[in-house]
């Protein structure tokens, strides 16, 4: 190994470990300034959802930013016009541990379900309320509350995997997202992506950076209705299984096929910035 | 109890019937020791639908608490016995 990528690798080291203390004060920090002020300044506690929502997407496309600049990674995101539809359930494979700070810096306006030790914790507990966050409650109680904010009209991200995929292992999907979607009757919104060189994923400790700074690539699919996976005169139970298992096949389909610009064509970058559509915070 | 081995198979039969139809299973799957979550792959949101299945079987409402301690296709069968001899 040369010296320069030597002093590399240790900078990306450094580096990350920089963006994840940044990353545990920032959201303590918005948390007491930023959010508080936007629920005080908004009658109506639906308008002080959005405002923190949206604070919520440009807080975390600064991290994508931070990380970039750093030199820890690059992104490009293809489709990102569709993620700006509301009301879609935003189904999205789960490589790595950045993959929901990618996928909220995408969105205006997006509903997430967070850990619900959260509600008890004395800080963290009023921005995920006023953000209109969902709290991972289980089963049936879940299900209902994720298909009532999509009735709403808002959109919902959802990892169908529940947990993020174990490398080199064959996709495991839970049903519940399919249920969601049914409930719901929604329109779903596949999102594949992809970590190249892998990092950051379960198991592996975020220090353990990899051989070079990693490319996320994000590949928004086309949208499509739940309801297409019904058969008259069926059980629910069974269009969740078809649905669940479009899905798994959609992934692993995806996941590594989909086109993740090596390292050395990012060296020499004929778009910086590369974000297909442009940054999320114009327009 | 010839009687009793009786309707626990026809419960048996009833319960293979359904979870196929409900899950796509198949019915050599369905014996009594089969575990509802690790062998046949049913979720808690399945079991609500299978719940109202057989609400329709035994006729009257079914307390969740009743489907609590259930882990096999035999637990299951245990229940609705119950349910079918203690008419509410």
């Amino acid at each position: 190994m040369s010296t320069i990528r030597k002093l590399n690798h240790v900078w990306r080291i450094f580096a990350t470990g920089f963006v994840f203390v940044m990353f545990g004060l920032g959201a303590l920090f918005i948390s007491l300034t930023v959010f508080p002020v936007l629920r005080l300044v908004s009658r109506h506690p639906e308008a002080a959802r959005r405002r923190i929502q949206r604070a919520m997407q440009t807080t975390m496309w600064l991290f994508m930013e931070l990380m970039r600049v750093l030199g820890i990674l690059t992104y490009r995101v293809e489709g990102l016009e569709r993620l700006n539809v509301p009301g879609r359930l935003v189904v999205a494979n789960h490589p790595t541990l950045i993959d929901v700070v990618m996928l909220v810096s995408l969105m205006p306006a997006v509903d997430c379900i967070v850990k619900r030790g959260l509600w008890r914790n004395p800080f963290l507990r009023w921005p995920v309320l006023w953000a209109g966050y969902l709290p991972n409650s289980e089963g049936e109680e879940l299900v209902e509350a994720c298909a009532s904010t999509l009735r709403k009209g808002n959109s919902l991200l959802v990892f169908p995997e529940g947990t993020r995929t174990v490398p080199g292992e064959p996709l495991r999907m839970q049903r519940g997202a399919a249920h969601i979607a049914l409930a719901a009757d929604a329109e779903l919104l596949p999102v594949t992506i992809a970590c190249d060189p892998p990092t950051l994923f379960k198991g592996n400790p975020w220090w353990r950076v990899p051989a070079h700074r990693f490319h996320l690539q994000v590949n928004v699919g086309a949208p499509l209705a739940a309801a297409s996976f019904r058969r008259e005169g069926e059980a629910g139970s069974r269009a969740a299984r078809r649905l669940t298992e479009w899905m798994r096949t959609h992934f692993d389909s995806t996941r590594l096929a989909a086109p993740v610009s090596t390292w050395m064509e990012l060296e020499h970058p004929e778009r910086p910035g590369l974000i297909e559509g442009g940054s999320p915070l114009r327009g | 109890m010839s009687v009793t081995i009786k309707s626990r198979d026809e419960i048996l039969a009833y319960l293979r019937q359904i979870l196929v139809e409900l899950f796509e299973l198949k019915p050599e799957q369905i014996v009594p020791e089969a575990n509802l979550y690790t062998d046949l792959d049913i979720d808690s949101i399945d079991a609500v639908d299978l719940i109202l299945k057989l609400k329709d079987l035994t006729g009257r409402k079914i307390q969740p608490q009743t489907f609590k301690n259930v882990r096999t296709v035999g637990d299951v069968v245990d229940a609705i016995e119950v349910l079918l001899a203690n008419p509410a």
